[in-house]
């Protein structure tokens, strides 16, 4: 017999993971509504930034600082991926900008998967190792306590990704809905001739929101980071995850993708509790093919 | 019955006489053999999603999953059954295409966009790469099982002194063939036309009594049919099965790359694609194995960006241009 107690740590952890899902997914679904291309290279921006953090950390950095490095390289190269490879795709309509979007971030992660792995080595000429490889799993160090409420033991990396989480999106929805680039950003959501014609430029929009959205990716990721292991190939797995969130949270709603991912953390996590991994894992899956054939219109 | 154009089959037998005496050269080389028979299979993957995605706009990318069913298929089939191989993998493929066929029918009936499709069957190839890594009982798991005893060749091979590896090669080289003549069959009868006229809008075409969801199906079964049947001999070049062969990620990407690279919608892209692309492969192979992912990451960025053409279209104009004259190869699209 479950206790009440475990039910309710299981609960937080599925909570955690649903917020850490919900921001990635949070970048997916603007990114999309705004442009429609589907940044198939989220996961792997996240996990950039732990990398980026813990290298830093190896070399003498404080905490703190190894992440701000992590979030900014990320935002850096995100704002190059946008410049470079994204204008190709905005400068094409409808389908075929939506296929060149999926196959230049599809692309840009098996790039970025490739290339962290091997890091950059000069040895071979005599230099010095500019860039770590990251073969191996990383988390970054800080000692949370378990935090005891009632007779539930519950994790203290999970309370800090939520806090963060709930933080970040409170951040996301006062910009959209208070700040000028907020409303321009959703101004162009809804309705691109009629945003260019009172004076906003789309693609400025949308390089503002990209950078937000992988810089956000990788804050999530960094706190997810202090409680949990993240590899390389944790990137395209995240991905999908965020997919399916923002899938089933119905592509361009930003409060959708936020419920979706609460649920499928809870789902997934309860699912990994009660009958394993795997079977969470095809659950998870299963639930987005069901939902993509029950609403189609969703994503199209 | 159409006759099948001239110029595509004098091609297509060029291709084949060159792929025949390709192992001469490494003869006994059991390395080299196993580098060409990756380059037909995967030309033969290239020909399928030709099929399917070049033709009939259908983005199927559960590639790998639907060659994991075609392989695994075999072999479970033929440890329930204790038939052959050689029948098991035909109802294997069989099987697989039945998923494609359900796919298609499915998106074709409620007019899935390709990238409603793409999405959904990435989500199915997660689906079937978890059921191989988790189902340890059948599949074993994500240590997986020796694949070379299901093909028995000693017999065939001693009757016409063959090694079983140059069996296996001439087999495929053989099957290669085959499917790229349906090909070239299907894009020269009445089914190019229908494809055509899909492709370049699905109302007009139905309003025009082209039945858009039938051709569609039967492109769907098709394609995943081939990658269906082609997944045992992928599994058995490796000769060790593992769930880690058919993701998305070992599987799909390449074969996308593949087809890019050699031309869609061209008969002989598919074999000028994987040529590259295994060419790719051995020269990073000899020095720079790890940055392998790396390199394919930018190809498949730059392919897209900027040469979405595909080398065997390219060729055709520059040869055309030189000559003064259209080559009319590769006229189509």
């Amino acid at each position: 017999m479950v206790t009440a107690s475990t039910m309710v740590a299981i609960a937080v952890d599925g909570i955690a993971f649903g917020v850490f899902l919900a921001l990635l997914g949070v970048g997916i679904t603007l990114v999309f509504g705004l442009g429609e291309v589907l940044n198939l290279a989220i996961g792997t921006f996240a996990v950039m930034a732990v990398l980026v953090a813990s290298w830093m950390i190896s070399s003498g950095l404080g905490l703190v600082v190894a992440s701000v490095i992590g979030v900014v390289v990320v935002a850096a190269i995100g704002l190059a991926a946008d410049r470079t490879l994204l204008s190709p795709a905005y400068r094409l309509q409808g389908e075929q900008r939506i296929l060149l979007g999926i196959f230049t971030t599809l692309g840009l992660t098996v790039f970025l998967d490739g290339f962290l792995i091997n890091g950059i080595n000069l040895a071979f000429l005599g230099g010095p190792r500019l860039i770590p490889a990251f073969p191996a799993s990383y988390q970054l160090p800080l000692d949370l306590p378990t935090v005891s409420v009632g007779a539930a033991v519950l994790r203290g990396s999970s309370l800090i990704v939520i806090a963060v989480g709930a933080v970040l999106l409170a951040i996301m929805f006062l910009f959209l809905q208070r700040t000028f680039l907020g409303k321009a950003t959703r101004t162009v959501f809804q309705d691109e001739v009629g945003a260019q014609l009172v004076g906003v430029e789309p693609r400025r929009i949308r390089t503002l929101i990209f950078v937000l959205s992988v810089t956000v990716a990788a804050v999530a990721a960094i706190v997810w980071a202090l409680g949990h292991q993240v590899s390389v190939s944790s990137g395209f797995q995240f991905t999908t995850f965020a997919l399916i969130v923002s899938i089933v949270g119905g592509v361009r709603s930003l409060t959708g993708a936020i419920a979706a991912g609460l649920l499928l953390g809870l789902v997934n996590q309860f699912a990994n509790f009660f009958v394993g991994s795997y079977v969470a894992s095809v659950i998870l899956f299963g639930a987005a093919i069901v939902f993509l054939l029950a609403k189609p219109e969703a994503i199209s | 019955m159409t006759a099948l154009p001239r110029d595509e089959l004098r091609n297509l037998g060029i291709a084949a006489a060159i792929l025949l005496v390709a192992p001469l050269p490494v003869m006994g080389s059991s390395y080299y053999l196993g580098v060409l028979i990756h380059v037909v299979v995967f030309a033969m993957f290239a020909v399928a999603l030709n099929i399917v995605f070049g033709e009939t706009d259908q983005l199927f990318l559960f590639m790998g999953g639907l060659a994991g069913i075609g392989a695994y298929g075999t072999a479970l089939f033929t440890n329930w059954f204790g038939l052959s191989a050689w029948l098991t993998m035909i109802a294997a493929a069989l099987f697989a295409g039945l998923v494609g066929l359900v796919v298609s029918w499915i998106s074709a009936r409620r007019n899935f966009t390709v990238v409603l499709i793409s999405i959904l069957t990435l989500n199915l190839q997660l689906v079937i790469t978890e059921i191989m890594v988790g189902a340890r009982d059948l599949t074993g798991g994500s240590t997986g099982f020796t694949y070379e005893e299901y093909f028995s060749l000693e017999a065939i091979g001693g009757v016409l002194g063959l090694g079983p590896e140059l069996l296996i090669y001439y087999i495929s080289l053989i099957l290669l063939m085959v499917i790229l003549l349906v090909y070239v069959w299907l894009v020269n009868a009445r089914f190019g036309v229908a494809f055509d006229a899909i492709r370049e809008d699905e109302l007009a075409a139905a309003s025009i009594g082209i039945d858009v969801v039938r051709y569609k199906v039967i492109a769907g079964f098709l394609a995943a049919f081939v990658f269906g049947l082609v997944g045992p001999f992928y599994a058995r070049e490796a000769s060790y099965i593992l769930p880690s062969a058919f993701t998305f990620l070992t599987v799909d990407v390449l074969v996308l790359i593949v087809l890019i690279v050699g031309g869609l919608r061209t008969t002989l892209g598919p074999i000028v694609g994987a040529v590259i692309v295994v060419a790719i492969e051995e020269i990073l192979g000899a020095t720079l194995t790890n940055w392998r992912t790396a390199i394919f990451g930018i190809l498949l960025i730059a392919l897209f960006l900027y040469f979405r053409r595909g080398v065997v279209r390219f060729a055709a104009d520059r040869l055309s241009t030189l000559d003064g004259v259209g080559s009319g190869g590769e006229s189509r699209g």
